[in-house]
């Protein structure tokens, strides 16, 4: 059996309130702000900075997505909430799938590694917001949005990356706008199981990107000169 | 569980139609019963003889389900009956699960049957239908009181299935009811279907594990009672098993819909009636169940509206001017529907709109308020209510009625205050409810100020002129009238009456100073605000500098201190008590306290009063004149502290058996109690205390004496009765009421010797006494020598000599020393004796002058010569220290039988000898036999010696002098020791007579 290179998660981590975290995180993408046009100065630097960008993005919203993913499990109640709680995959086919066999990821080219990704990320996102609009509460619905709007941005980041490096955008078939609606076939417990591994693989996707622009950025690593100060952000 | 059934209720029995139709159907129905029971009869013969089933058996057996209610729906058929024919039949119903033999339910069910009739019958399970499969039979009997007995069962109708499992699909297990919405309190069955056979089945609501039972190999069960609501979005259960096949699903559990409450309906405008209510709980569940619905019904006009909101909805009120209303408030949900209904007369439920509130002609004391109220209709008479508020109270309310605008005039206000006024109005005839209040602020115009500032003063004298501070309160607020701009403060000399010019000092100062002379001033000071000025406060400062008191203490009670002063007669206008808030930093903060006339105490109490601290009171009384003058001084503490400091103490004094302590009083100000008195703290020597002492444990449990002085006053104090050459310690501290000062280090003493202090008594005396006489002789030492050893005359230089010459015979000279030849030799034993026998002695020389002398005599060699011819006779006469104690060169007697002897002359070095020799031996110390060297002086001249102190010298010639040649002699040629008389003859007396004659 062929090794994965996204090991999955075995449970979303419910760790909520990490302010720290966060903080650090914000500081990080504050601190590449200014950095863009610092490389810009020693003429076209290419897509680096853009790649370096959407890494920190996804590591911001992979972070954002632990605060985010322990208030809708609670919401839901348990077993969902629970931390060992890892039900079978029944009805989120429709999802897009972050696991891969790893010889095939390693042998992904550039194009689509980002075609995947954006693609995942635009499903994500319509059936994010599909959840948004079934959230009951309002503080929910206002986590939901504004992590909607970071998702949003990791897009046109990702777009951006592509663009840079001259790659066209995926087309969405006419018609095949996913959708993240109540299947009146499903009961309310499949549900729930769906809004679950929604978050799941939304984590897992963001996990992956991670790792894919990490990639990217070794493989278009510019000139010395233009090397960047980066901040890590650790421990989320 | 329960069944419940339908069909054949509204059937009577046949025998009854008989007997209400006698005429002419009469006979034709009773021809029909006698065929009917003839068949009946023949029917029962024939079954008891072919033992066949009864023809009247339940057929055509259907059964449906209704998964969501978990009802089992029943219905059947009785073919044999005759064409309206009509039976009373019961029904026996079973009911399995799982297989035939487990009947889980048997019912029975009697009605009346028709001919061709469909009969129904429903039961509900209590368990999902999906959960097991249920087999239904069922067989009748006739129950027909025409019909006679014995009446049997019929046969069973064959077993129906009901298999509600193929529901699951494809999937591999299930939980059932799938997303059941019940209310909470209910009790529900839950199952669990798996494909595979099931092993460690747990099942979990909530995360709360079940007890779970097994049904059959794929199915579990358990049973929730009394289910409550935990969340919107429903509770979860699930389920898992060993092989890993887990199912799920969402009990909704809805809060229990209340019936609404507070409902009710009312118009301001007659245009729309405005219903509220409380809903109560909110029934809505996430993707199940919206939140409940609330409809409103109007019986009368027929109408119904939807409200859009939860708790309230409008209702247009209709042109035709529909007086009576009776609503019905519905509230709905899935569950059920609850309401609540109104009728009322809508002129009865008029609430007036919110006036609107004017201000007019506002002066100092007085507002006028105005409002006004939009049209209710018809101008119905309103009744009004009117708050006056004054600092968040209300302090004045008054009602108005009214039509539309209303008026009131609000008197008896304060200058310069804010005030909110309010109305808010009702229908007069009807009332109904108040409208909204409303309401504005509104301020009071400025008045002059209505009293003189509380005024009082500090004088300080310096060099003849004084320092008057001038110390006011600030006006209260209701005295004030207003914003106080300045204060002037005029000053007026009594004395000399002159100009007076207010000086003016702006507000917020409360104190001025003013530099005075001795003279009398009477100070006025008033209170300025924008309208007008305040009564005047009037103080008089005079020039008599006023007179001491003295100082008592005063008594602290929880309120504060309590000052109480004797009541002056005559001309007090009132009594101050004046005081300083923080006497301990320096600041003062001169406080005071305006008493009345009558008034002879009061408490005085601060919050700035601190423990410890030492407050003065000062009482004064004032007079008509605005004079005041001290009465009483008095201090205290609000809380006496117990000293922290010790007095520094000097000890002086010390002897070997006491030694004397002081030390100095504290300053006033530090005491942070009143000083009672002293302890002297003493460490014994041997354990016991001095007379006066009494053992006293220190607060190191030490153990020492201790010596109370009750007097505070006293600070001195002599320790006594102490040993010598003995160390001690002592150690002083205050005591007051509240404990005495801290433990300090002791202090150490040792007592001297005994006798240095007698050394001291006698030496240093004796030592002034000689260093005076050496002074006085030093300074008398002219008068000394003349006295003691004059010079020695020359004979050669004597002008007796030089006259004689001259006169009488040319050939005098004079005899040298050397020519002489001596004809005695006097040889003198040193006598042993005491400076008590030199007392004797020289007494004894009176005596020696008619006793003969002991003494050696040697006569000249030449024992006849004599003659008148010039004769120089030397004479050796040796001094005794009978003669040098005499105490001074004085004179002692000569017997008249020594001529020559001129007196006995002493020498201050022989004197010294003598002093010397004298302490020496003052315990009679000399040892017998001792002898020493007596030193023979030249004796001096009889011309240098005072011839006044001579009177019994006898009369010497004058060319006569004596020369006594000095000679030591050695004791050891001294004769053999004499008697005490004997020693006397130490003084050698040459008897002239016998020499001469």
């Amino acid at each position: 059996m062929a090794a994965t290179v996204t090991q999955q998660p075995q449970k979303l981590v419910l760790l909520t309130g990490d302010s720290w975290g966060m903080l650090a995180c914000l500081c990080t993408v504050l601190w590449h702000l200014p950095a863009v046009p610092a490389l810009n100065r020693t003429g076209d630097p290419g897509p680096g900075p853009s790649i370096q960008k959407t890494y920190d993005l996804t590591r911001y919203l992979e972070h954002q997505l632990r605060s985010l993913a322990g208030t809708y499990l609670n919401y839901l109640g348990p077993p969902f909430n629970e931390p060992d709680f890892n039900p079978p995959r029944l009805g989120a086919e429709t999802l897009p799938r972050a696991t891969v066999n790893l010889d095939v990821w390693q042998n992904l080219s550039d194009k689509l590694r980002l075609t995947q990704n954006y693609e995942a990320y635009s499903h994500l996102l319509c059936y994010l917001r599909g959840l948004n609009r079934q959230a009951a509460t309002a503080e929910l619905r206002r986590s939901l949005a504004h992590f909607c709007t970071s998702l949003q941005g990791l897009l046109g980041s990702i777009a951006g990356v592509m663009a840079a490096l001259g790659y066209p955008l995926p087309q969405p078939l006419p018609g095949t706008e996913p959708t993240w609606s109540p299947d009146p076939a499903h009961s309310d417990f499949l549900q729930k199981m769906d809004d679950f591994w929604l978050l799941k693989e939304l984590q897992t996707w963001l996990w992956r990107s991670a790792k894919d622009f990490n990639r990217l950025k070794k493989k278009m690593q510019p000139p010395a000169a233009a090397v960047t100060l980066r901040l890590e952000a650790h421990g989320f | 569980m329960g069944a419940r059934s339908s069909g054949a209720e509204s059937m009577e029995p046949r025998a009854l139609l008989l007997t209400q139709k006698p005429e002419p159907m009469a006979l034709f129905a009773f021809f029909q019963t006698i065929l009917l029971l003839v068949s009946l009869s023949l029917r029962t013969c024939q079954s008891e003889v072919l033992s066949e089933p009864l023809p009247l058996t339940p057929e055509s057996l259907d059964v449906s389900i209704n998964s969501a209610q978990r009802c089992l729906h029943l219905q059947w058929r009785v073919h044999s009956l005759a064409y309206h024919q009509e039976l009373k039949m019961v029904f026996q119903i079973e009911i399995s699960r799982i297989n035939t033999s487990n009947v889980i339910w048997v019912d029975y069910y009697s009605t009346t049957v028709k001919w061709n009739q469909v009969l129904h019958w429903s039961w509900e399970s209590e368990l999902p239908l999906e959960c097991a499969t249920h087999f239904v039979r069922i067989r009748s009997r006739v129950d027909d009181a025409r019909v006679p007995e014995p009446r049997f069962w019929s046969n069973w109708s064959s077993w129906k299935e009901v298999n509600e499992q193929n529901s699951l699909g494809h999937k591999a297990s299930s939980v059932f009811p799938v997303d059941k919405l019940v209310e909470e309190g209910s009790n529900v069955t839950i199952c669990y279907i798996s494909r595979s056979h099931q092993n460690n089945v747990s099942c979990y609501l909530d995360g709360v594990r079940m007890h779970v039972e097994q049904l059959d190999p794929n199915v579990s069960a358990f049973h929730v009672n009394n289910v409550a609501f935990v969340r919107e979005t429903g509770t979860n259960i699930f389920c898992e098993m060993d092989p890993k096949d887990d199912a799920g699903t969402v009990l909704f559990v809805s809060k229990v819909l209340e019936e609404p409450k507070d409902f009710s309906c009312e118009t301001q405008d007659f245009k729309t009636l405005h219903c509220t209510w409380d809903p109560g709980s909110d029934t809505s569940l996430v993707r199940k169940q919206p939140y409940q619905s609330y409809t409103l019904f109007e019986s009368f006009s027929g109408e119904k509206r939807l409200c859009e909101h939860k708790n309230w909805c409008d209702w247009q009120i209709a042109q035709d001017s529909q007086e009576m209303y009776n609503f019905t408030l519905v509230a709905e949900n899935y569950l059920r529907k609850r309401s609540v209904n109104i009728l009322f007369n809508l002129t009865h439920r008029v609430r007036p709109m919110t006036p609107k509130v004017f201000f007019k002609n506002i002066s100092a004391t007085n507002a006028t308020m105005t409002w006004r109220v939009h049209s209710t209709g018809n101008h119905r008479t309103l009744l009004c209510q009117i708050e006056l508020h004054g600092e968040g109270k209300v302090i004045q309310q008054h009602n108005a009625s009214i039509k539309v605008n209303g008026e009131y005039l609000l008197s008896e206000l304060e200058p310069d205050t804010q005030y909110m006024a309010r109305v808010h109005c009702g229908d007069a005839n009807h009332f109904w409810k108040w409208s909204e209040w409303s309401g504005e602020n509104f301020t009071t115009l400025e008045a002059a100020p209505s009293e003189a500032p509380d005024v009082w003063r500090d004088v300080k004298s310096e060099l003849g002129n004084r320092t008057v501070t001038l110390f006011w309160k600030p006006l209260s607020k209701s005295h004030a009238n207003g914003k106080i701009r300045f204060y002037n403060v005029i000053v007026e000399n009594l004395d000399k009456p002159s100009e007076l010019e207010p000086v003016p000092i702006p507000a917020p100062a409360n104190h001025t100073k003013l530099a005075l002379d001795q003279c009398s001033y009477r100070i006025h000071v008033r209170a300025n605000n924008s309208v007008g000025t305040s009564p005047a406060s009037v103080i008089v400062i005079s020039g008599d500098p006023g007179n001491q008191v003295e100082e008592e203490r005063v008594n602290v009670t929880a309120d504060g201190f309590s000052l109480s002063w004797k009541p002056q007669s005559g001309d007090v206008t009132g009594y101050v008590v004046e005081w300083c808030d923080r006497p301990q930093d320096g600041s003062c903060d001169l406080q005071w306290e305006n008493l009345g006339p009558n008034t002879t105490s009061t408490v005085i109490s601060s919050d700035a009063f601190r423990p410890g601290v030492r407050y003065n009171f000062r009482i004064y009384g004032i007079s008509t004149k605005r004079i005041a003058y001290l009465l009483e001084q008095k201090t205290g503490y609000s809380q006496e502290l117990a000293p922290l400091v010790n007095p520094q103490v000097v000890m002086s004094n010390l002897t070997s058996h006491s030694f004397a302590l002081s030390w100095k009083d504290y300053p006033t100000e530090t005491q942070r109690s009143f000083i009672r008195g002293y302890h002297v703290y003493l460490k014994p020597k041997e354990g016991q205390c001095h007379p006066g002492f009494e053992k006293a444990a220190l607060s190191d449990n030490s153990v020492c004496c201790k010596y109370k002085i009750d007097k505070p006053e006293q600070k001195t104090f002599v320790v006594e009765n102490l040993q010598p050459e003995s160390i001690y310690e002592f150690f002083v501290t205050p005591f007051t009421s509240v404990g005495e000062g801290p433990l300090d280090a002791f202090t150490k003493v040792t007592t001297p010797d005994e006798h240095s202090h007698l050394l001291i008594r006698i030496i240093l005396p004796t030592v002034f006494c000689v260093v005076l006489i050496m002074i006085v002789c030093y300074l008398n030492s002219q008068w000394m020598k003349e006295k003691c050893y004059p010079d020695i005359p020359d004979p050669y230089k004597s002008s007796v000599l030089s006259l004689i010459k001259s006169k009488e015979n040319p050939h005098l000279t004079i005899m040298s020393v050397k020519d002489c030849i001596p004809d005695a030799i006097e040889v003198i034993n040193k006598p042993e004796g005491s400076k008590i026998q030199f007392s004797g002695t020289r007494n004894s020389l009176t005596e020696t002058e008619i006793t003969k002398p002991a003494y050696l005599y040697l006569l000249p060699a030449e024992k006849n010569y004599s003659g008148p011819g010039p004769c120089i006779c030397f004479e050796n006469f040796t001094y005794n220290q009978a003669a040098s104690n005499s105490g001074s060169c004085g004179h002692v007697p000569v017997p008249p039988t020594a001529p020559s002897q001129r007196g006995l002359l002493t020498s201050l070095e022989n004197l010294l000898k003598a002093l010397e020799k004298n302490y020496m031996n003052s315990q009679g110390e000399i040892p017998a036999g001792e002898t020493t060297l007596n030193y023979v002086s030249q004796l001096a001249s009889p011309m240098s010696g005072d011839k006044d102190s001579l009177p019994t010298d006898p009369p010497v010639p004058a060319l006569c002098s004596e020369y006594k040649t000095q000679m030591a002699i050695p004791l050891g040629l001294a004769s053999p020791p004499l008697s005490e008389n004997s020693s006397v003859s130490s003084v050698t007396l040459l008897d002239q007579g016998d020499h001469h004659h």
